[in-house]
């Protein structure tokens, strides 16, 4: 009995001591922010900003173990309010397993973020920007869960150039990509779908089951012998089909490419991107006289330019120019309807390294981006500035 | 022409100025690591890349894993020497890492005694203290 008890005891020990090992290689992080939007005259983001709006908030926590020195599993769990779209549930952000062999080649498995330029992956994450909102040509809030990441795999690394010729980091993927039920596609594609539906005298239908497509594309980006100078190059081939009562609808496999360059030495930092989406989207109609096919083509050309300077530790403040046009050309509506123009000055205020505040203003021309017929039912007017302003915590 | 001659020295000066004062904060911290770790030297680019979460190697292919100090005059004098960049945008950097799943943030330190013995004890540790400290069973690695 007491040889039992031992054995017990020497077993409780080594379990204790070896879970006590592996408790402290866990890690918990994670982040939260509320947000106000006011606009001077269009409802901005799907929100009610005209009249000010406190209905943008997000967070997230992550929880990461390092298994072995080559091996890293970690999820993170995310949530966001912006106006109508997204809500109480939790979504995952990403999960995946990390093996890294060396430098030279690593491989992720599981969910994880897409890269594509310079923010793609990190345009959830609040806390590590300056700016309260990126650049929406490049980087529409609202639609960010078209590209944000993907159930696959994703295998990455470095190589060293030639002696001074700085450094490669590479990443390659391919998944499957469900797009975000409450994020703004599919509320365009439902208010599309209204339409559709009157037109063809069909029982109004809406997206209830998340439209998937397969995705795959890589990412390239040259830390250049120059200090501080990063330019790269990404590309992201997509399609995507859905479908909602006797509508189906299919984006064609396209490829969206962008090309950036940034430039950060000591407190100044500048960067810029530009990038085309060209989308063949088309809707099938299933009517009582026979399916009708009603297509649409994008070709989306977006590009900003930004700069920062960190005026002391605590402050920092900057500016950008964001730039977007739909070049359908003719077939487009109108030439309000066709652009966004966005000249943004920002600042923000690390309080700790905990707690931060972010001010800043927009001055937008254009109605192309970040609006939508529902919550500006009196039509838009070509010119709003948005003031938004935002406080995070993060740990 | 004199004006102009008197702008370049001035540059020249001020030049001088910045490259000595790294070089003087770059002798007042050294890069310490675990024992086990069979590099003894590395190049301040690879310091960097291990600093700022894009290498996990030494170049000799010696693996390792960075600690930092929470603040204090040799955190600062490290950042301004290897990272370039102050500490709320070093945070950022690794925050970046963390959130979009591609690393795991460094154990921070409150003391450089504390770390001295974390990187004593644990293989793999690279870390870095003011110049002088009594680095114990750790290895102070030379940057090239």
């Amino acid at each position: 009995m007491f040889r039992r008890l031992s054995i017990l005891a020497s077993l409780c020990a080594c379990a204790g001591a070896g879970l006590a090992q592996d408790l402290s290689t866990i890690q918990i992080h994670g982040f939260a922010t509320q947000g106000f939007l006011y606009s001077s005259t269009n409802n901005y983001l799907s929100a009610n900003t005209s009249s000010g709006s406190l209905a943008w908030n997000d967070g997230a926590v992550s929880v990461s173990d390092t298994l072995s020195d080559k091996l890293r599993v970690g999820i993170q769990l995310h949530m966001y309010q912006l106006g109508d779209l997204g809500g109480p549930t939790l979504q995952v952000d990403w999960a995946t397993g990390d093996y890294k062999l060396n430098d030279h080649f690593g491989f992720r498995a599981g969910k994880f973020k897409i890269p594509i330029g310079l923010f793609n992956d990190s345009q959830d994450v609040d806390a590590v920007h300056l700016w309260a909102l990126l650049p929406q040509s490049v980087y529409p809030t609202d639609n960010r869960g078209v590209t944000l990441a993907a159930t696959g795999g994703e295998f990455y690394g470095s190589a060293k150039l030639a002696k001074k010729a700085g450094t490669l980091v590479y990443r390659a993927y391919a998944g499957s990509r469900p797009l975000d039920l409450n994020g703004g596609y599919v509320k365009s594609l439902n208010l599309d779908l209204q339409g559709l539906d009157s037109a063809f005298g069909l029982s109004a239908t809406l997206v209830t089951t998340a439209p998937s497509g397969t995705v795959f594309g890589g990412d390239v980006r040259w830390q250049t012998p120059l200090k501080g100078l990063l330019v790269g190059s990404s590309a992201f081939v997509e399609d995507m089909h859905g479908s909602a009562g006797a509508v189906a609808f299919t984006i064609s496999r396209n490829t969206v490419t962008q090309q950036y360059a940034q430039f950060e030495r000591g407190r100044f930092f500048v960067a810029g991107e530009v990038k085309r989406v060209p989308v063949d989207f088309f809707f099938v109609a299933t009517t009582p006289l026979g399916p009708v096919r009603v297509p649409y083509y994008l070709d989306w050309r977006a590009w900003y330019v930004m700069t920062s300077y960190r005026v002391i530790e605590k402050l920092q403040v900057g500016t950008y120019y964001s730039h977007f046009v739909d070049t359908r050309g003719a077939e487009g509506p109108a030439p309000i309807d066709n652009y966004s123009r966005d000249w943004t000055v920002s600042a923000r205020y690390d309080f700790n390294s905990y707690f931060y505040g972010k001010l800043e203003e927009h001055f937008i021309h254009g109605t192309a981006l970040g609006y939508y017929p529902d919550t500006n039912p009196n039509g838009e007017q070509p010119r709003s500035n948005v003031l938004a302003a935002k406080i995070g915590f993060s740990f | 022409m004199k004006k102009r001659r008197f702008s370049i020295l001035i540059a020249g000066v001020v030049l001088s100025c910045a490259a000595a004062q790294t070089a003087a904060q770059a002798q007042n911290v050294v890069i310490i690591v675990n024992n086990e770790v069979r590099a003894t030297a590395a190049s301040s680019d690879d310091i960097r890349g291990i600093f700022t979460g894009d290498k996990s190697s030494l170049g000799d292919g010696s693996r390792v894993t960075p600690v930092t100090l929470k603040g204090g005059p040799a955190h600062e004098a490290f950042l301004k020497t290897y990272a370039g960049k102050g500490d709320a945008a070093f945070r950022t950097g690794w925050r970046n890492l963390v959130f979009t799943g591609q690393g795991a943030m460094p154990k921070m330190f409150d003391s450089e005694a504390a770390l001295v013995d974390y990187v004593a004890a644990t293989p793999g540790a690279i870390g870095y203290v003011s110049r002088g400290t009594d680095v114990g069973k750790a290895k102070t690695l030379v940057v090239r």
